[in-house]
């Protein structure tokens, strides 16, 4: 299957999760719309673009199981789409955003940006530590939803109207790579009376099946350059019609805005159609990707046989180093194509950033394999993506290279007892001073 | 205790091969036709519309496909480190072309809409804020000014009237007033911010932009200029110009691949960013932890976008170096514009809008030869009808409604030549008379189908994957086709977009 990808022929890509990859066949395809673009610049972007894009639109929308084509729009990347919402809605004194402990990096930053400005609505956040389980997770958002609505409503008597609360929820945490039991928790927002904006950007591609009408969220995004196989940068934005007035505005605004109390028709679709100049070939190459994907097989088996070598390698990677499969206590219900293994790091290892960059030099310079490092809940972990290309033999060699890095890494920056020791040190210090 | 290992930077130049031509002695062509080869477009297309969606050179598009390349090949050192140290570079490059001061007052950003759109965003706008803009805005930032009106209740927008034919001075005096009658009704403290194009793009007009920006510093309003046109066109010295933002597009006059344009902003105005849309990871919260260069920072990564576009800007600089250099590729643009457009107008026998070429560059704008009574209304369809005959007959100039005029904006690029001029202009001869004609016999297609424009779109379009034998993948090749179907008149698409 390297054969279809372009990769440096030394370079085992074990982290496809983070910015996708280009199929040699798709990047092919697409080769004809550059041709066009350039052959008539304004007969491409005043029409045929737009033309094809409509029709890619279309084979979307039914792709991910929406209602109406109306619904979908593509957008460069999830972080703009989930922007473009956040930013859409009127914010009040009161309102309450909640994003998660584990959600994306950029989004959470969204969100203080959003609680940071002028009416400063609140930044709330739901914590979710893992060795968890889908069960446990749906109890603390139901209770964790219905403390928010305490709040609410006492602010709501002291400021005589009712705010809003607005919840972000990821389908498909990025680090862990973890499937969330999103449509329940989605369900749990609906009765508590609270927006659901979903970050789906790990979903296209990797979880099969996907029924928006069904699921129904309020507003939800994907990246279909990431497990679609679609070229960068290439996003959707799913809105069902009946929220469709919230986002007043793309961004950039478009030409086609009109304002909203003289908006007699939905215009969603006009406004996301033109918003600068772009390479719109992008979103073109999203129908190319499903063509592809078709001849492989088709999305099941396709993510069969990720989700297979995602358990397969997770599990040998673990006896290599000795650790373990985040989710394995709960039959690993929270893996699809992304496994994620603790590093055999002592449990005082420092949770710094330079341990992440020191991994980097180690194995994405050095050895050419780098799957995602990040600490959560006490532990370093490594997130390794399983794509059409992967073999259990690339986790074992990933093993070793971890096993190596480790041992220097420690060497390089302490096993952090010294630290924790000093810590302890100076609790003890305290405690005398305080008790004289 | 760290112990960082400095990772070498991988210079464009080693990354592409495709600009080995360069440092051929070969001497590039003369400016005009000879340089038809070094572009991509269709047999026979004259195009005399730069100035919508610019044009790649052949040699620019093989580097970007070795980029995109580069992109693919470790995809997690790219992202990572890879197209950190090439695109500072390209950053420092067009710091030196626009004559900023830092490299640190320029970041690259998608278009010009999305820059403006940004700096707009930005500011905390408050009941008693004003916005000045023009009935010539673009009309991304015409609607952007709209939206934030629409959204934070006693924001006012006040608009200034530009209206062709007109004189810079004559300008210059109706804006002093304009703007001496905004601050005076502007309650104290309140912000009033003035978005002024440096190049207008319909009409097509270089306005004195500076010294508008001049007149708004003296009363102490901000300035955010729309310079899309700008770059590749005119020669720029931002340090100079007094501006507080200033955006203009790459991929317009420069050469770059579409989707790259710069944002400056002078230390000064820094502190009016906050975020980065979409916010980025390294956003921090206003306040005294937050270092000074941090929306800096935060421009690097926001998103996953495919930063080709920006980097292809380091190989656009080294093509127009190539054939020529900035100021004989301008020299030969403005001047044909302004002898292209005598020709026009002398075939057509209408006229020049801008007979002193006081406000012309390398896009110049000649009248239509329509009755005058036909023009007295404005009627969208004969936009549509325009922009879909000239594709017709694989030619391309723009045409828009001003003053109760209809009239052609016409590009003067490196591969033109007089001679266009003359061909265009018996073209819309020709054009025009059959607009005028199916007006009077109301006998305006339904669906606005030229014959050659419907045969022009007969190809399908192959959708799908061709896996190639010769390539040794060995795999079969599934095709499904994607016709493109010609939809009519796109009356509001066409008419505004210019």
């Amino acid at each position: 299957m390297r054969e279809c990808f372009s990769f440096d022929p030394e370079y085992i890509n074990m982290n496809h999760g983070s910015y996708g990859s280009l199929p040699s066949p798709v990047a092919e395809a697409i080769k004809p719309y550059y041709a066009l673009a350039e052959a008539n610049p304004d007969l491409f972007h005043r029409f045929t673009s737009i033309d094809l894009i409509r029709n890619v639109r279309e084979r979307m929308a039914k792709f991910i199981g929406a209602a109406h084509a109306e619904e979908v729009v593509f957008v460069p990347n999830a972080s703009h789409g989930l922007n473009t919402i956040l930013r859409d809605f009127t914010w009040n004194e009161g309102d309450i955003i909640c994003s998660c402990n584990t959600s994306y990096k950029s989004i959470s930053t969204t969100a203080q940006y959003i609680s940071d400005i002028p009416p400063h609505p609140e930044n709330a956040q739901f914590s979710i530590l893992f060795p968890t389980s889908h069960t446990k997770i749906i109890q603390d958002w139901r209770a964790y939803l219905q403390s928010l609505n305490e709040t609410r409503a006492q602010s709501a008597r002291e400021l005589g109207r009712r705010p809003k609360i607005v919840a972000i929820i990821d389908s498909i945490i990025s680090v862990p790579g973890a499937l969330l039991p999103w449509k329940e928790m989605v369900k749990i927002c609906k009765e508590e009376d609270v927006w659901s904006v979903v970050d789906g950007a790990h979903s296209i591609g990797q979880e099969p099946d996907l029924n928006l009408a069904e699921a129904d969220p309020d507003f939800w995004v994907t990246n279909c350059h990431k497990w679609l196989y679609a070229k960068r940068s290439c996003a959707l934005l799913y809105v069902p019609k009946r929220n469709q007035h919230i986002i007043k505005a793309s961004f950039p605004t478009s030409h086609a805005y009109i304002s909203p109390e003289k908006r007699d028709v939905l215009n969603f679709v006009e406004q996301f159609e033109w918003n600068g100049t772009i390479d719109f070939v992008p979103y073109i190459s999203a129908s190319c990707a499903l063509d592809f994907r078709a001849w492989l097989g088709g999305e099941h088996v396709i993510n069969a046989y990720c989700h297979r070598i995602a358990l397969e390698g997770g599990k040998r990677l673990a006896q290599i180093l000795g650790t373990e499969i985040i989710d394995e206590g709960q039959d690993f219900q929270f893996t699809l194509n992304m496994v994620n293994v603790a590093v055999p790091f002592p449990p005082t290892m420092s949770s710094d950033f330079e341990i992440d960059m020191a991994f980097r030099r180690k194995l994405l310079i050095k050895k050419k394999i780098y799957p995602a490092f990040f600490y959560h809940n006490g532990k370093w972990w490594t997130r390794c993506s399983a794509q059409v290309w992967s073999q259990v033999e690339d986790f074992e060699f990933l093993g070793e290279a971890i096993l190596e890095a480790c041992k220097e890494i420690v060497r390089e920056f302490g096993d952090g007892s010294e630290e924790k020791a000093i810590r302890e040190i100076g609790k003890e210090v305290e405690n005398l001073t305080l008790k004289i | 205790m760290s112990n960082t290992q400095s990772i070498a930077p991988v210079p464009i130049d080693q990354i592409v091969k495709a600009t080995k031509i360069f440092s051929q002695r070969t001497l590039a062509p003369s400016f005009g036709h000879g340089f038809l080869p070094y572009f991509s477009f269709k047999q026979g297309y004259l195009n005399l519309n730069n100035g919508s969606y610019g044009a790649l050179p052949k040699v620019v598009t093989e580097a970007c496909n070795e980029l995109m390349a580069w992109q693919e090949e470790n995809t997690d050192f790219y992202y990572r480190i890879g197209f950190i140290p090439p695109l500072i570079n390209v950053r420092e490059q067009l710091a030196k072309l626009v004559g900023a001061s830092d490299v640190d007052e320029l970041v690259m950003v998608a278009n010009a809409s999305t820059g403006l759109g940004l700096v707009l965003r930005n500011f905390l706008w408050q009941s008693g804020d004003a916005i000045v803009r023009c009935n010539t805005t673009y009309a991304t930032i015409y609607k952007t000014i709209q939206y934030i009106h629409d959204v934070t209740p006693g924001v006012q927008i006040s608009e200034f009237q530009l209206i062709f034919p007109t004189t810079p001075q004559a300008i210059l005096d109706r804006w002093t007033k304009h703007i001496h009658n905004v601050k005076r009704s502007s309650p104290q403290g309140k912000n009033i911010v003035a978005v002024i194009d440096s190049i207008v793009a319909n009409p097509a007009a270089a306005m004195p932009w500076k010294e508008m920006v001049k007149i708004c510093k003296d009363a102490g309003i901000w300035t955010i200029v729309d310079g899309a046109h700008s770059v590749g066109q005119e020669v720029l010295n931002l340090a100079d110009c007094g501006a507080d933002f200033f955006v203009s597009n790459c991929h317009k006059w420069l050469n770059s691949k579409r989707g790259a344009a710069f944002l400056w902003m002078p230390k000064e105005s820094q502190k009016i960013m906050l975020t980065t849309i979409p916010t980025s990871a390294s956003y921090v919260t206003p306040g005294p932890d937050r270092p000074e260069t941090n929306i800096i920072s935060q421009f690097q990564y926001n998103g996953t976008i495919d930063y080709t576009t920006y980097l292809s800007v380091h190989v656009a600089l080294q093509w127009r170096e190539w054939i020529g250099g900035e100021a004989a590729i301008h020299a030969y643009c403005n001047n044909l514009a302004r002898e292209g457009g005598k020709i026009l107008a002398q075939t057509m026998n209408t006229t020049v809008m801008d007979p002193n070429g006081e406000f012309t560059k390398a896009m110049v704008n000649v009248t239509l030869p329509f009755p005058s009574d036909f023009q007295a209304q404005y009627d969208p369809s004969i936009g549509t009808a325009l922009s879909n005959k000239l594709l017709a007959q694989n030619k391309y100039a723009v045409t828009y409604y001003h003053n109760n005029i209809w009239w052609t904006r016409v590009s003067a690029q490196i591969w033109n030549e007089l001679d266009d001029f003359k061909t265009l202009g018996n073209a819309l001869i020709t054009i025009c008379g059959e607009i005028v004609t199916e007006h009077k016999n109301a006998n305006v297609p339904q669906d606005c189908k030229a014959d050659s424009f419907h045969l022009y779109l007969q190809q399908p379009i192959r959708g799908a994957v061709a896996l190639d034998l010769n390539n040794g993948v060995g795999a079969p090749r599934p095709i499904t086709t994607t016709k493109v179907t010609p939809v009519g008149y796109h009356t509001h698409l066409a008419s505004i977009r210019p």
